[in-house]
């Protein structure tokens, strides 16, 4: 029975990834490279099933696409499954990161704001400060309004996601694991102690995601005093790694990212670590917290696709 | 150096640990959850906690209200500010340890109720995992129906997981029992040895215990675009000092 919901969720999910409708034989191939092996006949039961649900519906003779009550379904069933699913979808990102610090070309990763037309002036000013401050995880980003996912009336902004990082070191043949989203303090302009620490391997919404909804981060005081909560992100790799990530680091300063805060076995107020080198570094979400907090109708997709570097450094 | 932040499990079993609270007795100490709300909101707020006592979505009908400048655990209520002090539901978890019951807290999340019938947790975030309460960073995701449950019986409620070992089964059920006609209530939910409860997978040969946060009528008044503040697991308190909400 688990096993079942499992496919049909899969399913949900395929479609959610494909803006337009997806076939009964193209979904049966989908499933088939995700692990879920079906005959074109099985697919179709899900698929009438799902129909009489009511999240999905038929287009023509074209496929099937997600209804809202389908969209909806894929953000609540399976919850223990979804537990791992921030952490995945992230490291999908990393691995399709192909960034080259060396020629500062490929692509990186990034996560899309949606801002209404009206306070786009507000909030390139927000993003500014952020900049200006160095705590964000880039120097820059890109405005775009030709995008689909970009509602009329709105305008869609880009930031580089930090798993660029992991994705950066992976292609290096460094193992790094992401581990936690947190508040950090920051006193004199300098950073002193992990106020929270939520894991990503153990929550079914983003953990910076939570503390910006949530209204813990004071970056706007930040900004204006030294003196504030900011958002930050650890990560670990083993310690034989240490001179390689400190080179791809100088590296991938040279291109504008701002990282890392602290690192080593002993970073700031986290546990010790004698196996793992910990870094501590400014999350891209700083940008969207600054905007939260003074007044910007801002959402924003963490981690919704890779992009070319150049595309987002051209915004200068 | 500042001593590095604490996980929640950790902290829920040290509360836990100190709950005296007798079901039978009904005196002792339990865990308490500390909210703010503005002082012209008490009315409403006594509202909300009776409907939501009624609902029978409220881990207990004890509360106390407290007056700004009342000093609680070292921390003054605001001017301007009621503080509400009631139940939480690791109170819970304190009474299954000191009866023996192996017992380990999973975690917080959302659970959706369909027709007054829990259907399935749609949000969990796991205590080994977060040194921040969960319901405390979930209520604020606009994710919760309070009121939905109250009036309409379907809607997503704050709850919380642990699980138990199977050999202990009968004693979860004798502790559960013995909380009919105490000041404790919100069981949601007990799952079947080695079955997942409510969609959250539990430990070979574990049960797992849903029950509600006991910040929901918090939840209710911030849905309804009140302000609040929360401050989940502040501390214990003798349930002498506190008072059922029917007499408010």
């Amino acid at each position: 029975m688990i096993r079942t919901e499992r496919k049909y969720i899969e399913i949900l999910r395929i479609l959610k990834d494909h803006s337009e409708p997806v076939g009964a034989k193209r979904l049966s191939e989908i499933m088939a490279e995700r692990g879920f092996i079906l005959t074109d006949r099985a697919v179709q039961y899900y698929l009438q099933y799902l129909d009489e649900m009511g999240f999905t519906e038929k287009v023509g003779n074209f496929g099937r696409i997600l209804t809202a009550a389908g969209i909806a379904e894929t953000n609540y069933a399976l919850v223990g499954d979804r537990i791992g699913f921030i952490i995945s979808k992230l490291e999908r990102l990393a691995f399709r990161t192909t960034f080259d610090p060396e020629t500062a070309t490929g692509d990186v990763g990034y996560n899309l704001s949606i801002v209404p037309k009206d306070q786009e002036e507000l909030v390139i000013s927000v993003f500014d400060e952020v900049i200006k401050a160095e705590c964000g995880f880039f120097c820059s980003y890109r405005i775009v309004d030709h995008d689909p996912r970009v509602p009329s009336g709105s305008i869609g902004i880009m930031t580089i996601c930090s798993i660029s990082m992991d994705g950066v070191f992976q292609r290096n043949g460094i193992p790094v694991k992401m581990a936690y989203g947190g508040r950090l303090s920051i006193e004199n302009g300098t950073p002193t102690t992990f106020l929270d620490l939520i894991g990503y391997r153990g929550t079914t919404i983003d953990p910076l995601q939570l503390f910006v909804s949530a209204g813990l981060t004071s970056i706007r005081t930040l900004l204006r005093t030294k003196a504030g909560i900011g958002l930050a992100n650890v990560r670990e790799v083993p310690c034989t790694a240490e001179g390689r990530v400190k080179e791809l680091i100088i590296s991938m300063r040279k291109c504008g990212f701002v990282f890392p805060i602290q690192m080593g076995n002993t970073v700031l107020n986290l546990q010790p670590n004698p196996h793992r080198i910990s870094i501590a570094s400014f999350s891209g979400m700083n940008f969207v917290a600054n905007a939260t907090e003074q007044g910007v109708r801002i959402t924003t997709e963490i981690g919704a696709g890779n992009i070319r570097f150049s595309k987002i450094v051209d915004m200068e | 150096m500042m001593s590095p932040p604490k996980f929640i499990n950790n902290r829920i079993e040290e509360f836990a640990l100190q709950v005296t609270y007798s079901p039978e007795e009904r005196t002792g100490t339990c865990v308490y959850n500390l909210s703010l709300i503005r002082s012209e909101d008490l009315e409403f707020a006594i509202k909300i906690f009776k409907d939501s006592y009624r609902a029978g979505i409220s881990v207990s009908g004890l509360v106390r209200f407290l007056q700004p400048g009342v000093t609680i655990e070292d921390y003054p209520v605001p001017e301007g500010c009621i503080g509400i002090v009631s139940v939480c539901s690791s109170t819970l978890d304190g009474l299954l340890l000191r009866r023996g019951i192996p017992m380990k807290p999973i975690g917080g999340g959302i659970v959706e109720i369909d027709h007054r019938v829990p259907k399935r947790f749609i949000h969990m975030i796991l205590y080994e995992h977060t040194t921040i309460d969960p319901l405390q960073v979930l209520i604020s995701q606009e994710l919760t129906s309070v009121n939905a449950v109250m009036r309409q019986g379907s809607g997503n409620l704050l709850a919380n997981i642990r699980e138990c070992h199977m050999e202990a089964e009968s004693l979860v059920g004798e502790v559960l029992d013995s909380l009919t006609g105490s000041d404790l209530s919100g069981i949601l939910e007990v799952g079947m040895p080695n079955t997942p409860t409510l969609g959250v997978t539990v430990d070979p040969q574990f049960l797992g215990i849903v029950a509600v946060g006991g910040t929901n009528p918090m939840a209710a008044i911030r849905e309804e675009g009140r302000w609040e503040v929360i401050r989940a697991m502040k501390g214990l308190m003798d349930v002498g000092e506190m008072t059922h909400i029917n007499e408010y």
